[in-house]
């Protein structure tokens, strides 16, 4: 697949003819220098946007054939996301925060499912609490909780530990790939970092929009 | 699903103050249109009701035929109170002397509007309260002089005789003429079959009074009107009078005031829901990536939007009810007697108003926001608040169709309208060439100076909008305050203080020295004299007209022929008269006469018409030279023809003259009445009186629509400053990172403010004072006259306001720790 944007100065090509299949229950890390396009193939691949030329597919749906709203309909069922930047929504609680995507998908049980998965990341005593009083550690696990509400069957990660201190990002490291295990998903990471991408079946570096190197 | 997070996203988003702007804004639109539609309302129905006294009933139906039972039964059915009056003249005999009067024979209900006070003795200074029962008869002071007649003698009034009672202090619909007519008496309506006056051909007036609710009124106006017969016409207040046309005057301002509130209110939900929309597209594409459709979405955004309607609706309609109530009792204040009428049409007004706003001013930015692509949220948020076209498109339409529904004319919407478009693209245009001359001052940033106006630049290239609102929230502001300002000099200069306030009619040649003598003896200041002759219009041109013409054919016959008519003669025009026609005659001038504009209009004359009268059965022929236009609010004597000089100085006249009296000296009206029986006072001390305390009353409504205005007008900058927190917040993250200092930024923030707000202070005094000048010239009627204090008020104004508005809402932004402020920014 390929991604190109038409800018006023002309048009820019961000992925170049990628190609890449991605296994159940593998777990696949994306590193490169920032502008190296890691982003957009993440994107494409979670079907937040559509490739200008190939064809995606994701749990076997033609995501490149889908509107916006059928692609939605596949991440409510099978996408699980955790972003650098945590994007809690901040009217909502840490429970309710983990709870929207089960409850979007019309999960009656989403309550007592966010709860467990609270438990889990260990913020069951700030199950009540806003993003704003939670420091970026928690978000970060409110928001690895939120990801795993709906038993997705690929999770997408991008730059999970980012906005955090060593010691932070490393325990929010730990957890994603501990319930990723737990939960037998496929994880797609997008990172700078070489430590965390390692941790990874798979590692593909990215440059100027292509692949450069895949170590297993 | 979506309706349960909807509903817990809109009590979250409330308590976090996230909707408390867009739902101020729809509350203030309500509060405004109610409180301002509910209290135009009653002022107007106040002046309404206040002016109800002056034909002693809410509504008049008068007839030449005797009274038809069946419309009294229909009223009595519709609950709606009546009264019955009849007027004649007849001849009141006493023991001594023999008097032609009017003579007003009313019924127990009468008068249903306004007082009708008696006293038991022959003068308006003392005695007891009395009360009109059938055998007895009320004179005017000046009947007891001319009829040498006494309280408890008796007077014969065709076959019947009645006992005197006393006087007649207060007839609610007297006629306020000041030609006088006969002298008045009023008697009950039960005697008058008694006395045989109600003969086959006799003339009676004949008046049904009514009196109820609006709503009631209107529905039987409606139920009666193809009842009636070519002799009974409702007849409607005097719309000529001062206070007809005070009415009215108030009417339009109050309506215009309206009108400008809800464009502010409009602005300020506009810039709201922008803010709202833009602030949470990224919570959009959060939600999006989180697996919600474009359904669900705009089911949890729209839910929002209908909750803060239903919330700002219900909070809007109960404070406006409110607000309303408390006017209520203001009014009531200046008029004891007003009855406050429950209407529906605030109510819904406000709830069509909040939906239309909703509608045309937030549901585009909403759905705009709802088509945020889910990924977005890989992207930075976009800071900058944009208006598309089509924003802007359903926004003017919601405008117009705000005014239309609040003024009800499309001709004033639509002008208004056009003016609001022009004055938009007036500041557009100037917003942008200042952007370009700013461009070279404000290159470099050493100082907090340089700063302000490279933020100025920059904020006003991309947010002219923000310029426009502050422009046009100061400019309402200052127009409504200088409007104000206006009407009420006008109203005062329309009756100055010491005006006349009784006038002094057929005033004999021989008691002008008497009336000299009198008024320097009492140091009373006497006006012109005028001379008046009585005289019959009896040919124009060719055209002879009958002498008095019959029943049958008195319809075919020009209105206002056969009656005699009061003419004058001068050589200077009087100061309430313009000549719109021809020229005036001079002092030397022959055979001409001058005739006021309506008249001319009724009897089809034109300039250059021979005009023929009989006067004391002398022949008069003069040439119409000229048409004058008659201001009949100045209250002086007013004259329909008025005759060149040679024409009328020969024959007998009497003479019309008025006088300043204080009320406490009343008595020398009395003493005046005594020394010349024959002389005719006419007191305006009441409608005088009650004019102005319509005055004072409009004025506070206009203060009070004033203080809503201005609240809208710190609601709109208010909104418009936050718009620009997010944007602000990370600049100053940026600043304070880079080293600037908290008193920099603070001078730099003042800066922008103050430069903003004098030149929006500026752009509103221009157009304020365009407008104030057309509205003088138009509206009006007044000389052109600048408004020079607006010059200095309007760009103060705009700094002092806008400059304290900006530093109330971003000093505490200023005083956040670099550290934190710079974690929030990466937060959001």
């Amino acid at each position: 697949m390929a991604k190109r944007v038409n800018l006023t100065e002309g048009s820019l090509t961000i992925l170049h003819d990628i190609s890449l299949t991605i296994n159940r229950g593998e777990s696949v890390a994306i590193v490169g220098a920032s502008g190296s396009g890691k982003s957009t193939l993440l994107s494409l691949l979670a079907g937040l946007d559509q490739p200008t030329a190939g064809e995606v597919y994701l749990a076997g749906q033609p995501l490149h054939q889908l509107s916006e709203d059928q692609r939605a309909a596949v991440r409510a069922s099978q996408v699980g996301f955790v972003f650098q930047s945590f994007l809690l929504l901040p009217a909502l609680t840490a429970l309710e925060n983990v709870t929207l995507p089960a409850e979007l998908a019309g999960d009656r049980r989403a309550r007592s499912r966010g709860l467990e998965l609270l438990a889990l990341v260990g913020l069951s005593e700030r199950a009540d609490f806003y993003p704003s009083q939670l420091s970026g550690g928690e978000q970060q696990r409110v928001a690895i909780a939120r990801a795993f509400i709906t038993r997705p069957a690929i999770l997408f990660a991008d730059e999970p530990s980012a906005n955090l201190d060593a010691v932070t990002g490393q325990r929010i490291e730990d957890l994603l790939f501990e319930l990723n295990q737990q939960q037998g998903t496929t994880l797609v990471l997008v990172t700078h970092s070489d430590a965390l991408a390692k941790r990874c079946q798979r590692q593909l570096k990215m440059q100027a929009g292509r692949f450069i190197t895949e170590e297993q | 699903m979506a309706t349960a997070i909807a509903w817990r996203l809109f009590w979250r988003e409330l308590k976090r103050g996230e909707l408390w702007v867009i739902a101020f804004a729809l509350f203030l639109a309500v509060f405004s249109v109610v409180s301002l539609s509910g209290i135009t309302q009653s002022v107007k129905s106040a002046l309404e009701q206040r002016s109800a006294h002056f034909i002693a009933a809410d509504r008049v139906l008068g007839s030449s035929q005797p009274f038809d039972e069946q419309i009294f039964a229909l009223a009595a059915e519709s609950g709606i109170a009546s009264a019955r009056q009849m007027q004649f003249d007849s001849m009141l005999f006493s023991s001594a002397q023999m008097q032609l009067s009017t003579v007003k024979a009313v019924s127990n209900s009468y008068p249903l509007r306004g007082d009708l006070i008696l006293q038991r003795s022959d003068n308006l200074l003392t005695g007891e309260a009395g009360e009109l029962v059938p055998g007895t008869i009320w004179l005017e002071p000046r009947l007891f002089d001319l009829l040498q007649v006494e309280v408890g003698q008796s007077l014969e009034l065709g076959n019947t005789q009645l006992l005197v009672g006393g006087v007649i202090v207060n007839e609610p619909d007297a006629p306020l003429s000041v030609f006088g007519g006969n002298p008045r008496a009023i008697m009950h309506i039960d005697d008058v079959a008694a006395s045989g006056i109600v003969q086959p051909g006799s003339r009676i007036s004949y008046r049904y009074l009514f009196a109820g609710s609006n709503s009631e009124l209107d529905a039987f106006s409606q139920a009666v009107t193809p009842l009636l017969t070519v002799h009974q016409r409702w007849r409607d207040r005097d719309r000529q009078s001062a206070l007809g046309s005070a009415l009215d005057r108030a009417e339009r301002f109050l309506l215009l005031a309206g009108l400008l509130g809800i464009v502010l209110a409009a602005c300020a939900a506009a810039v709201a829901a922008s803010r709202y929309s833009q602030r949470h597209s990224q919570a959009v594409a959060i939600i999006k990536a989180l697996g919600a459709t474009t359904q669900q979405v705009r089911v949890i955004y729209f839910g929002h939007l209908l909750l803060v309607v239903l919330f700002s609706l219900v909070l809007g309609l109960a404070v406006g009810q409110v607000a309303l109530t408390g006017a209520e009792l203001g009014i009531k204040h200046y008029v004891g007697d007003f009855r406050p009428e429950f209407s529906w049409r605030p109510l819904w007004l406000g709830a069509l108003t909040c939906v239309l706003c909703a509608l045309l001013f937030a549901a585009r930015p909403l759905l705009r926001l709802t088509v945020t692509p889910a990924i977005q949220v890989l992207k930075q948020p976009l800071q900058q608040m944009t208006i598309d076209r089509l924003q802007l498109l359903t926004g003017a339409a919601a405008v117009f169709g705000l005014m239309w529904l609040f003024a009800g004319d499309w001709f004033i919407s639509l002008g208004l309208f056009l003016i609001c478009a022009v004055f938009v693209a007036i500041l557009l245009g100037g917003a942008m060439l200042l952007v370009k001359a700013a461009k070279p001052v404000a290159a470099g940033q050493s100082s907090a100076g340089k700063l302000a106006l490279a933020n100025l630049r920059r904020r006003l290239w991309a947010n002219s909008f923000q310029l426009i609102t502050f422009t046009l929230a100061l400019f309402l502001a200052l127009l409504l305050y200088f409007v104000r300002a206006e009407l009420i000099g006008q109203w005062q200069q329309q009756i100055p203080p010491g005006a006349p306030n009784h006038f002094l009619v057929n005033v004999s040649e021989a008691q002008r020295s008497t009336l000299a003598d009198f008024a320097a003896e009492h140091q009373l200041q006497t006006d012109t004299f005028y001379p008046v002759v009585r005289g019959r219009l009896v040919q124009l041109n060719d055209e002879v007209f009958r002498e008095e013409a019959t029943k049958e054919d008195r319809s075919e016959q020009r209105t206002g022929i056969g009656r005699e008519l009061n003419l004058t003669w001068l050589t200077e025009l009087p100061p309430a008269n313009k000549v719109i026609a021809g020229t005036w005659f001079g002092s030397d001038a022959t055979a001409e006469v001058s005739v006021e504009q309506e008249l001319v209009e009724r009897l089809g004359l034109k300039l250059g018409d021979t005009l023929h009268f009989s006067i004391g059965g002398q022949a008069v022929t003069a040439q119409l030279t000229s048409i004058r236009q008659v201001d009949w609010n100045s209250l002086q004597p007013n004259f329909y023809m008025i005759l060149s000089p040679d024409l009328l100085a020969d024959f007998p006249a009497s003479y019309i003259t008025a006088f300043y009296l204080e009320s406490e000296r009343y008595q020398l009206v009395n003493q005046l009445s005594r020394l010349m029986p024959t002389v005719t006072v006419i007191s305006v001390e009441a409608i005088i009186r009650q004019v102005q305390d319509i005055i004072a009353q409009v004025t506070l409504a206009l203060s009070f629509i004033l203080i809503i205005i201005a609240l809208s007008a710190v609601l709109v900058l208010v909104a418009q400053v936050q718009a620009t927190l997010e944007q602000r917040e990370q600049e100053l993250a940026i600043l304070r990172t880079l080293g600037a200092r908290y008193a920099f930024l603070r001078n730099a923030l003042l800066l922008e403010f103050t430069f903003l707000g004098i030149l929006a202070g500026i752009f509103a005094t221009v157009l304020a004072e365009v407008l104030l000048l057309t509205l003088q010239q138009r509206l009006f009627e007044l000389p052109f006259s600048p408004h020079y204090a607006l010059w200095w008020l309007g760009p103060l104004a705009g700094a002092v306001i806008v400059s304290l508005l900006g530093w109330w809402q971003l000093r505490k932004l200023l005083r956040i720790p670099g550290a934190v402020l710079i974690r929030r920014v990466i937060q959001s």
